[in-house]
């Protein structure tokens, strides 16, 4: 049997005595997009930092093609992009320079101007990134997460602050990336992404895992309309149906 | 390694936009040294047996040092940990190390323009010669440069926020920058005073280097022992306390 691209046994993590990541378990195969929902404070930015290797788990153990990213740092992401939340860029780096500086990393990177382009920023090549709008500087961190050719690219909350006009371009650049063969984990709380985007999603609250499944799977469980309704109802939210 | 000088020049071209590094690392070395050179060059600075040019050469040399050691490091470390810049990095296969040193290389260059600029004012402008060798002097630049750098990267590596940072710098920068001779002639000060400035790690490095600057090689042991044990001490202390987070 082949290895999942990302697979996630009995991972678990407290803070303070608060269980935060609690016996989470799932597989991303590759070319699959994967994604997390769960809301504000449900443990998915916990759940990606103890996949990256960022944070050390409490229990439970988390491999990225098939090795340790906190020990095999280098190897696992020579192949795997990240786009995490909140990162901010220095005070007086240009778009291009970020490109650069982040290409350098990178043995064969991809052509950035190209990247730059297809999300909409070929114009903003030399605007300071302390210049952009909050939507444009979300759109280059995911070109800094593509910019290593990743074969995986981790993505947290990353439409958030996006127009509609922008969310829909970075939603068609991540599917063509996804007919090339790209696997994404992406996080969100919009379930309109996930319904645009994901192959397969999993509900978590408090960090467990509510149900998993394809769009069409998790809907079906629960006896709802669209992804939204299906989404309230496993998070016991049914008065508000 | 190309793929590190791509990265090292964009750096570099950021400590260039910074207005602060223009002016405290480049400007205000050249200005007092113009302002001393023209007051006051040709008198002899106290009891030292230097003229206040030949003085103030020595200290102003060291500001570019001074600058790079107890501002740029440290604000840029800390900035690049408070924003996530590191921690994005480690999910890099280049570790932020890579950062870091260049970082420290683009505040070695800085500094060593800010006393390129100062050396070319004084031999040019004002006729400055210095009488001791100056490969020696360079040495000695050198050591106490790697020295104040280790400073300021332990208190990269020991602050855990901006503000504690801030209050670090400021407490060795404005220091010894005053007190350590380095705008301010040491001579104009009172012995006592004098003596307390000596032993702060900037008044070390400005003392030896006044020694060299002379070519009296006789008493420059023990100042150099002081920023060996200095950059060991200090070196050895931010490597085992960094973080990237």
């Amino acid at each position: 049997m082949r290895e999942p691209s990302i697979r996630v046994k009995n991972l678990t993590k407290a803070f303070h005595g608060r269980t935060v990541v609690d016996d989470l378990s799932f597989d991303v195969e590759k070319g699959q997009v994967f994604g997390l929902l769960g809301h504000n404070g449900a443990g998915k930015s916990t759940t990606i930092d103890l996949i990256l290797g960022l944070k050390a788990p409490d229990g439970g153990s988390a491999k990225i093609l098939g090795m340790d990213a906190a020990k095999n740092r280098k190897q696992v992401f020579k192949r795997v992009g990240v786009q995490l939340q909140h990162t901010q860029y220095q005070s007086n780096i240009t778009v291009e320079e970020a490109c650069i500086e982040y290409a350098s990393l990178y043995a064969a990177p991809a052509d950035y101007p190209q990247l730059l382009e297809g999300f909409g920023l070929g114009t903003l090549r030399k605007s300071f990134v302390s210049k952009l709008s909050g939507g444009e500087r979300q759109k280059l961190s995911v070109v800094l997460a593509l910019i290593g050719n990743p074969e995986i690219v981790f993505l947290d909350e990353l439409t958030t602050g996006l127009d509609v006009v922008a969310r829909r371009e970075v939603w068609r650049t991540l599917k063509q990336l996804k007919n090339q063969g790209l696997t994404i984990f992406l996080t969100t709380h919009y379930m309109e992404e996930a319904e645009a985007l994901c192959d397969r999603v999993c509900i978590i609250k408090s960090g467990k895992k509510i149900t998993e499944g394809t769009i069409e799977e998790t809907i079906a469980a629960s006896g709802q309309k669209n992804l939204e309704d299906a989404y309230l109802f496993f998070m016991g939210e049914e008065e508000l149906l | 390694m190309k793929r590190f000088w791509r990265m090292y020049w964009v750096e570099q071209k950021m400590f260039f936009r910074s207005p602060d590094v223009i002016l405290f690392n480049l400007t205000m070395p050249l200005v007092t040294l113009i302002l001393i050179a023209i007051i006051a060059g040709n008198q002899n600075a106290a009891d030292s047996g230097l003229t206040y040019l030949q003085s103030a050469y020595v200290a102003l040399s060291t500001v570019g040092i001074c600058c790079s050691a107890f501002m740029s490091i440290p604000i840029t470390i800390v900035e690049c940990r408070s924003r996530g810049i590191l921690r994005r990095m480690y999910c890099s296969p280049c570790s932020p190390a890579r950062l870091l040193s260049c970082d420290t290389i683009c505040s070695g260059v800085m500094a060593a323009l800010s006393t390129l600029l100062l050396t070319i004012a004084a031999v040019v402008f004002f006729g400055y010669r210095m009488r001791g060798n100056v490969l020696a002097y360079l040495a000695a630049w050198l050591l106490t440069m790697l020295s104040m750098f280790s400073i300021g990267l332990m208190v990269a590596s020991l602050c855990r926020t901006t503000k504690s940072m801030n209050v670090a710098t400021s407490l060795l920068y404005f220091p010894m920058l005053l007190f350590s001779g380095t705008t301010i002639p040491a001579e104009v000060f009172p012995a006592w005073f004098r003596g307390v400035a000596r032993w702060m790690p900037l008044g070390v490095g400005i003392d030896l280097l006044k020694s060299v600057s002379m070519g009296c090689y006789n008493k420059i042991l023990v100042p150099v022992m002081i920023l060996i044990a200095i950059t060991i001490l200090c070196g050895t202390v931010a490597v085992k306390t960094f973080r990237w987070e």
